[in-house]
C-alpha cells in the first residue's frame, strides 16, 4: 500500500509498544475514514478504530500474509463497520447495492455547465466543504467506500477489491458511478453559485 | 466513439486503462466534442476536490485517547490471558 512503512509483525506480537504506535500512525487515520465513510458518525467511528486494532492485534495469528496488512487492518474494519450498520435497528440498511455489470447502462451526465475553482476558493470555503460532505453523504454506502479507497486514500483496484471483499470488475464500476453522481451535484451547486463568478 | 461511449469509458481514460487505441479514439472524440471535454474536466475536478479536502483523521483532541484506551484494552486482555 502506498505511503505505508513496513511494521515488524514479529514484534507486534511481542507487543512491543512501539511498533503499536506505529501501527496506530500508519492506519488509525484510514481506518477512521473508511468506518466513518459507512457510519456517518464520529464517535461510532472512534470506537471501530478501537476494535480494529483490538482485533487485528489479537487475531494476528490469522493474518496470512496474502494481501498487505494495511488491506487487511480496511477488512477488519469495514466488516465491523458493517455488523454496526446492521445492528442499528432503527436505522434503515443502506439503499439497494447498484448493479456492478459493466454493460449495466450508467446515466448519462445532465448537468454540462463548466465551472472551475481557484485554490484559495477550494481551500478556504466552508461552505463548499460542507456541499462535498453534503454530496457524499447522498451517495450508497457501497459507492462512497470505493470512492473513498480509491479517490481519497488512493489504493489501487486490486487493494481496494481486497479490502472490501470485492471483484475488481464491480470496484471499477462502482468507481466509476460514484465520480459521476458526485459530479453531477457539485455541478449543478457550482451552476447555482455561477452569479457570484465562481463558475466559469 | 460517440457521446455514449464516452462516458462509459470515462473513468479509465481518467485513469489511463485503456488501449492505445480506445485511449485515441477518445481523445479524438473529446477534441470535437465540448460537452464530453466538459464532463470530463468537471469529473477530474471533482476527484481533485476530495482528494485535497477528503482526508480527515480522527480528530486531534480524540487521539491521544484513543490510543491510550487501545493500549489499555490490549494491556487487560494480555493480563487475562496469563
Amino acid at each position: 500500500m502506498a505511503g505505508a512503512p513496513p511494521i515488524s509483525l514479529d514484534a507486534l506480537r511481542a507487543g512491543d509498544p512501539a511498533a503499536l504506535a506505529a501501527l496506530f500512525e500508519a492506519f488509525a487515520d484510514r481506518i477512521y475514514r473508511l468506518a466513518l465513510s459507512v457510519l456517518r458518525d464520529p464517535a461510532a467511528a472512534e470506537d471501530i478504530v478501537q476494535e480494529t486494532f483490538v482485533s487485528a492485534i489479537t487475531h494476528l495469528d490469522r493474518f496470512e500474509g496474502r494481501s498487505s496488512l494495511g488491506t487487511w487492518l480496511y477488512r477488519v474494519a469495514y466488516n465491523a463497520s458493517l455488523d454496526r450498520l446492521r445492528r442499528r435497528r432503527e436505522e434503515p440498511l443502506p439503499a439497494d447495492e447498484p448493479e456492478d455489470e459493466a454493460g449495466e447502462a450508467i446515466p448519462l451526465p445532465r448537468s454540462l455547465v463548466e465551472w472551475t475553482l481557484t485554490p484559495e476558493q477550494r481551500l478556504a470555503d466552508g461552505e463548499v466543504a460542507a456541499e462535498l460532505d453534503r454530496a457524499i453523504g447522498e451517495l450508497p454506502e457501497s459507492l462512497r467506500v470505493v470512492f473513498l479507497l480509491r479517490d481519497i486514500d488512493e489504493l489501487s483496484t486490486h487493494e481496494t477489491a481486497e479490502a472490501l471483499g470485492l471483484s475488481e470488475g464491480a470496484v471499477k464500476v462502482r468507481l466509476h458511478r460514484a465520480r459521476l453522481a458526485l459530479r453531477e451535484q457539485l455541478s449543478v451547486y457550482f451552476s447555482e453559485r455561477a452569479p457570484q463568478g465562481d463558475v466559469a | 466513439m460517440n457521446c455514449e461511449e464516452l462516458i462509459r469509458y470515462l473513468s479509465d481514460y481518467i485513469d489511463r486503462n485503456l488501449s492505445d487505441e480506445l485511449q485515441a479514439d477518445a481523445q479524438a472524440h473529446l477534441s470535437t466534442c465540448r460537452n464530453c471535454h466538459v464532463v470530463l474536466d468537471t469529473t477530474r475536478q471533482t476527484i481533485y476536490l476530495y482528494k485535497q479536502t477528503g482526508r480527515r483523521g480522527i480528530p486531534v483532541e480524540h487521539r491521544v485517547d484513543l490510543f491510550a484506551r487501545l493500549q489499555r484494552s490490549l494491556a487487560d486482555r494480555k493480563d487475562c490471558s496469563s
